[in-house]
């Protein structure tokens, strides 16, 4: 498929400190893309860059296929960008926000109201239309934000942590607005909430230290994890010899120790009836196996290290 | 409310406070004219740069510094002298609306009314004098990113504006060098070619070229600036 966002080796410094190193990949037009990754791995640089608001240092942004330093005019108006900080103007009603970002981008009036009432009956802000955004609670002007960045119908739609400050409803309203955009937009979000990112992605990139520590799909970064397994088990009481003992099983992977309870990883179910075996000598309290997800693997254990 | 109330107060309030007062020191100015009435386009003037201070700080600095609608706006497909040009347009016709309340207000206090031309050429010079003035805010909006700081910056330009630039007192009462080199900047310029035209039907092209070749560069350079700031 043809690419709607394509970096080729960016690289962003601040200071002398680098946010972003020689990142080189293509976003696919009409997929959505999550953007995870630990604080200060350089996500939200990353939107920025993409989205214009600030250059890189290295390398080159195509959008659509035109680089976004040398066409900036042409290809600011494909982006929709929503930012993680509230940023309309307060002193506005959340109507006037959005004509007059509407007005920036030459989206005539009617066109303007048409989406923007359109859009509002999805997000649920209709009432809100109207109201100063100083009067307003953050999570239906975090919808605004998203109402505001899609006025003008661009191609791409960049948003950092677009759910955030949003109670249940209001989050289910904006993925049934983001999901149905989906194939007609390349969407491409920063999050901080993995179960967000488990629920709605075409693939997820995650960032660390400027780079892309792992890319793909849900179903292929947990294969990095080569079917690893969490373990725990409660006992009434955990000797030390014998969670040494447990440590020691060849199969039990970065064992750890809470209280009277032993954590582990193994590759393999059956790792657990070894560990059982082992320990008949001791009551139990509690037995648990957890498949690993996406927080799992966000761990430093796994994103860093690795299972050893 | 509010706004129209501090548009109809505030030139009352700078007849009181500088116009009551000075008329009995200065009486008229040394080519004769009035106190009242030769001070009334500076007045005017000084009216406009209120208003400038004020709606560049809403619509550029606030924006700005609290991270409210101005990188969204910069985002538009416009270049960035564009966007100043923006700026710059809305500062202007807000501060004719202010002009033209002023003028109204002023023109019941003054002992003779002006000529009926006069209330078309002082809008005409206030466009002048607010694209050029609207530049210098804007340049310290950029490169200010602290409200005391910016505050402080305001402040003496206007303190420079009041006593500087000849709206007060005659640049013949300040000493010979310190009065040619205040009457040669482009805000003089601009005060000095109005009072010539309204009170002596006398046109000097240059002070007008000079400020409009000034503000346009000068406009051209925020672009640049602002292109910097942000990084963009």
């Amino acid at each position: 498929m043809e690419a709607s966002i394509t970096l080729k080796k960016v690289g962003k410094l601040v200071g002398d400190k680098t946010i972003l190193a020689s990142l080189t990949f293509g976003v696919e037009r009409g997929s959505l893309v999550a953007v995870i990754g630990d604080n200060e791995a350089g996500k939200s640089m990353l939107l920025k860059v993409i989205s214009g608001i600030e250059y890189q240092e290295f390398g080159h942004v195509f959008i659509n296929g035109l680089d976004s330093q040398k066409r900036r005019l042409e290809v600011m108006s494909s982006i929709g960008f929503v930012p993680h900080e509230i940023d309309l103007d307060p002193w506005l009603t959340l109507e006037q926000n959005v004509r007059f970002m509407g007005m920036m981008y030459g989206v005539d009036t009617e066109t303007a109201n048409t989406r923007m009432v359109q859009l509002a009956r999805e997000l649920h802000i209709i009432p809100y239309l109207k109201r100063m955004v100083q009067d307003i609670s953050p999570g239906i002007v975090k919808k605004g934000m998203i109402l505001r960045a899609l006025v003008h119908d661009p191609d791409i739609l960049i948003m950092d942590d677009p759910t955030a400050f949003m109670d249940a409803e209001s989050y289910r309203h904006t993925w049934d607005l983001l999901l149905r955009l989906r194939g007609d937009k390349t969407i491409l979000y920063v999050s901080q909430s993995l179960t967000e990112v488990e629920a709605a992605h075409d693939r997820i990139l995650v960032l660390e230290d400027g780079r892309i520590a792992l890319d793909g799909s849900l179903d292929k970064l947990l294969g990095s994890t080569f079917e690893f397994h969490q373990f725990q088990i409660e006992f009434e009481e955990l000797p030390d010899k014998l969670f040494e003992q447990l440590s020691k099983l060849p199969k039990v992977k970065n064992p750890s120790r809470i209280g009277n309870s032993i954590h582990f990883y193994g590759r393999e179910r059956n790792v657990f009836f070894e560990v059982l075996n082992a320990a008949t000598s001791a009551i139990m309290k509690d037995i648990s196996v957890k498949k690993l997800g996406l927080q799992d693997l966000m761990d430093a254990k796994f994103a860093k290290d690795g299972i050893h | 409310m509010t706004t129209i109330s501090f548009m109809v107060l505030l030139p009352l309030l700078l007849h009181i406070a500088i116009t009551m007062v000075m008329k009995n020191i200065l009486v008229r100015s040394l080519d004769q004219v009035p106190y009242e009435i030769w001070v009334f386009p500076g007045i005017v003037l000084l009216i406009a740069s209120v208003s400038t201070f004020s709606m560049i700080y809403r619509d550029m600095f606030d924006l700005r510094i609290h991270r409210k609608s101005f990188i969204p706006i910069t985002l538009a497909p416009y270049g960035k002298t564009q966007l100043i040009l923006g700026f710059l347009v809305t500062s202007i016709i807000e501060a004719l609306v202010y002009v033209v309340v002023a003028m109204s207000v002023l023109t019941v206090l003054l002992p003779e009314p002006l000529h009926w031309s006069a209330y078309f050429i002082i809008p005409l010079f206030t466009f002048l004098y607010t694209f050029m003035l609207g530049n210098l805010v804007i340049t310290f909006s950029v490169l200010t990113d602290r409200i005391s700081t910016y505050l402080s910056i305001m402040i003496s330009v206007f303190l420079f504006i009041l006593f500087g630039t000849g709206v007060l007192v005659e640049f013949e009462f300040y000493p010979k060098t310190i009065g040619v080199l205040l009457s040669s900047f482009p805000l003089s310029m601009i005060l000095s070619d109005l009072r010539g035209i309204l009170f002596f039907n006398r046109v000097d092209w240059n002070q007008i070229f000079i400020p409009i070749v000034v503000a346009i560069g000068w406009t051209w350079f925020n672009g640049y600036l602002l292109k910097r700031k942000l990084k963009q």
